[in-house]
């Protein structure tokens, strides 16, 4: 069983395929409740405080907005913890954790950079690509050492 | 206790930044309520393409098609509240173009802000403050005329000023450099006694407005404690005479400085700045103390010199500083380095804040700092308009507060206070 | 600022989304109920919300999902059900991730498809999924040979 990042990390379909054959997926729900069920300062909505944007300083530098380092925050370190990565390229209309377009690119340039197994594919647009996209997944988490 | 105002909140970033619940924090204290226009996926991808800015962050769509449904009237609020990361582009031109999109298309107050990890509630108070003014009490707004006898009294932070009036007309002023916040209020408004022969018990109402309004109001048991948004661009339009149609107010401060567009007295847009010293009226301050005249002269001997003989444009007061000291060492006139810190002043405000309003003419400016002429010389170059300094113009605040608190008098009581 | 205590500290919460024609979400709340065990069990529009301790969440969601395999899926959640802090009827509108899993809803009738069609074929044999960006375009030679057939 590998940690599998997913992108979007708010994704059903990357999340339930990685359980389903085998694997532990690592995305935002993950983060988030780590960060909820912490004890601490009360933030609301996501228990993510001022101080998240400054630990997100590890992966981009003060000039960056605040949005992207509190996000970086949330993703950096399961970057660094994950054994291979699958990437949906065309996740356009993934909100809130993934709703900033210049965190999205930077996490993708950080999974790219790593030398790991990565997928990258495009969300299917009818059956024989759904048939494709599944069999594609399926085969990279087989041959990461997942169920058959 | 009133029903909330609705906030209709657009943003992206701020649960991310770990300011949400500043932006909260702050609409709690003014009575207002957050909200998110609640739209389905269907209404996301037609509002983002019927809008036509073709942004890549998902949250920014999101933003724009609830904008959408505010102004097609799918959702029902008071007052729109637009908020996003501080150096973001992208969403800053978001930021503005649905302020723009709502003030067209509804009449909906609109605030807009873009925030960093170390927004506090605090900063944000006197914005929301406005913003929840406008939507509530329009009807308090609507005053033109000055009744019976009041006392405004505008605690800023830099100077602190008093202003009684009596049936429309000013009869007693008070100004000092603000040090001790209630000292500071009790001695202006004695003066402004003293000038006009009255006593306080004569006053009828009382209204604050500035950074220690409340503080002091509380002192004098105001009818009306507001924030100075909403009391100088009244106070602006009232004195200049221009209560009907458009204004665009300019109040560069000690600390911040506001610019409003007015509609008929109401405010509209507003923005308020006051990152960086260096364009505001603390530097000019400064720069007349390094000269060694006093802040009155400031402006006459501005009015005498070329302001692009010295480089001066730096956002901070201490940079800015640098620069003067610099073009005095190297033997640039007085006159020219009053005429560039006036240009500087006037340039970061017309970069950094006019640009989020439409200026509209008659363009006012007030405060303290209207009274140099330099600065609303350099103001007026940059805007290519003639700029109108109404009479009292540094009494804004108080004038403002004078003239909302008349709405307080209750009949058949002759004195309050 | 406030301090902040856990409520939930220890446990895991997962939707289970149900986009099946055989079964309803309300079919798959009886079934989790009837199995749940101290396992909290909370219905919504498109499936449940089960929170517990993990073994029992995944003991529970192991049983629903066999009612209908390739129709019912699973996604972490890092709120327990119904938080005030993510519910539409305290912020007004849906929480932006919503409107994610709008989205994918959309597509897991293709995914339940796939599911069904691998369940017989094998998943290494078939073509990789095409990329639009590898998509082939149209070669200037056969943009010319159709403009040549083109009537003047």
């Amino acid at each position: 069983m590998v940690k599998v990042f997913i992108y979007p990390a708010t994704s059903l379909i990357l999340s339930d395929m990685v359980t389903r054959f085998g694997h532990t997926p690592l995305g935002s729900a993950i983060a988030i409740r780590e960060r909820v069920q912490t004890p601490g300062l009360e933030s609301v909505p996501l228990q993510i405080t001022p101080e998240e944007p400054k630990k997100g300083l590890r992966w981009a530098a003060v000039e960056v907005p605040s949005g992207v380092r509190g996000r970086m925050s949330l993703y950096g370190p399961m970057v660094e913890e994950c054994d291979a990565a699958i990437i949906i390229n065309n996740a356009d209309l993934a909100f809130g954790c993934m709703g900033c377009a210049r965190t999205n690119e930077l996490l993708k340039f950080l999974l790219r950079q790593k030398d790991i197994p990565k997928l990258e594919l495009e969300y299917p647009a009818n059956e024989d690509e759904g048939v494709r996209f599944v069999a594609a997944i399926k085969k990279f988490l087989n041959d990461l050492g997942g169920k058959p | 206790m009133t029903a909330p105002v609705r906030i209709a909140q657009l943003s992206c970033g701020p649960d991310y930044s770990g300011v949400q619940q500043e932006i909260n924090a702050a609409a709690k204290t003014v009575n207002g309520e957050i909200f998110f226009p609640d739209v389905a996926l269907k209404d996301i991808t037609r509002d983002f393409d019927a809008f036509g800015l073709e942004v890549r962050s998902p949250d920014l769509k999101l933003a724009i098609s609830r904008a959408m449904a505010l102004v097609d009237g799918r959702v029902e609020a008071d007052a729109v509240f637009i908020a996003t990361c501080f150096r973001c582009a992208e969403a800053a031109i978001v930021r503005n173009e649905l302020r723009r999109y709502i003030l067209e298309h509804s009449k909906l107050p609109v605030v807009s802000y873009s925030f960093t990890e170390r927004t506090t509630a605090g900063t944000l108070l006197t914005r929301m403050e406005a913003l929840t003014t406008i939507a509530r009490r329009r009807a308090l707004l609507a005053r033109e005329v000055q009744e019976g006898i009041t006392l405004g009294i505008d605690s800023g932070s830099s100077t602190t000023k008093a202003i009684l009036m009596k049936d429309n007309k000013i009869i007693g002023t008070g100004w000092q450099p603000t040090t001790e916040v209630l000292k500071c209020a009790r001695e202006v408004v004695d003066h402004a006694l003293a000038e006009a022969g009255m006593k306080l018990e004569a006053v009828q109402a009382i209204g604050t407005t500035g950074y220690g309004r409340f503080l002091v109001g509380k002192d004098f048991n105001a009818d009306l404690i507001q924030e100075e948004l909403t009391v100088n661009s009244k106070g602006a339009v009232y004195l200049a005479n221009k209560q009907h149609g458009p204004a665009t107010v300019i109040d560069i401060g000690g600390m911040d400085n506001k610019a409003i567009t007015v509609m008929d007295g109401i405010p509209g847009t507003f923005t308020m700045g006051g990152i960086c010293a260096g364009a505001s009226g603390r530097f000019l301050e400064m720069t007349a103390k390094r000269l060694g005249v006093d802040i009155t002269e400031l402006g006459p001997l501005a009015m005498k010199g070329m302001g692009s003989r010295v480089p001066m444009n730096s956002y901070c007061i201490v940079f800015g500083t640098q620069s003067l000291v610099n073009a005095l060492a190297a033997g640039s006139t007085r006159e020219d380095v009053a005429a560039a810190a006036c240009h500087s002043v006037a340039e970061q405000v017309f970069e950094q804040q006019l640009q989020e309003v439409d200026i509209k003419e008659p363009v006012l400016m007030v405060g303290g700092t209207s009274l140099i002429e330099g600065l609303v010389h350099a103001m007026g170059e940059l805007l290519k308009v003639k700029i109108v300094v109404p009479p009292h113009s540094q009494y804004i605040g108080a004038v403002g507060s004078a003239l909302l608190a008349s709405g307080f008098i209750k009949d058949g009581t002759d004195a309050g206070h | 600022m406030t301090e902040y205590t856990p409520t939930n500290a220890g446990t895991v919460t997962r939707y289970v989304v149900v986009e099946s024609y055989n079964v309803t979400p309300a079919d798959v709340a009886i079934r989790a109920y009837e199995i749940a065990k101290g396992v909290m069990i909370k219905e919504n529009c498109f499936g449940l919300v089960v929170m517990g301790k993990e073994e029992d969440v995944d003991r529970v969601i192991a049983e629903v999902r066999k009612m209908d395999p390739a129709h019912i899926f699973v996604k972490d959640r890092g709120f327990p059900p119904g938080d005030a802090r993510r519910c539409r009827a305290t912020l007004g509108g849906a929480r932006p991730g919503f409107h994610g899993i709008e989205f994918e809803m959309g597509i897991l009738p293709y995914i339940s498809h796939a599911l069904e069609e691998l369940d017989h074929r094998d998943a290494a044999a078939i073509a990789a999924p095409k990329s639009a960006q590898n998509a082939p375009r149209l070669d200037v030679y056969t943009l010319k040979k159709m403009i040549d057939t083109q009537e003047p």
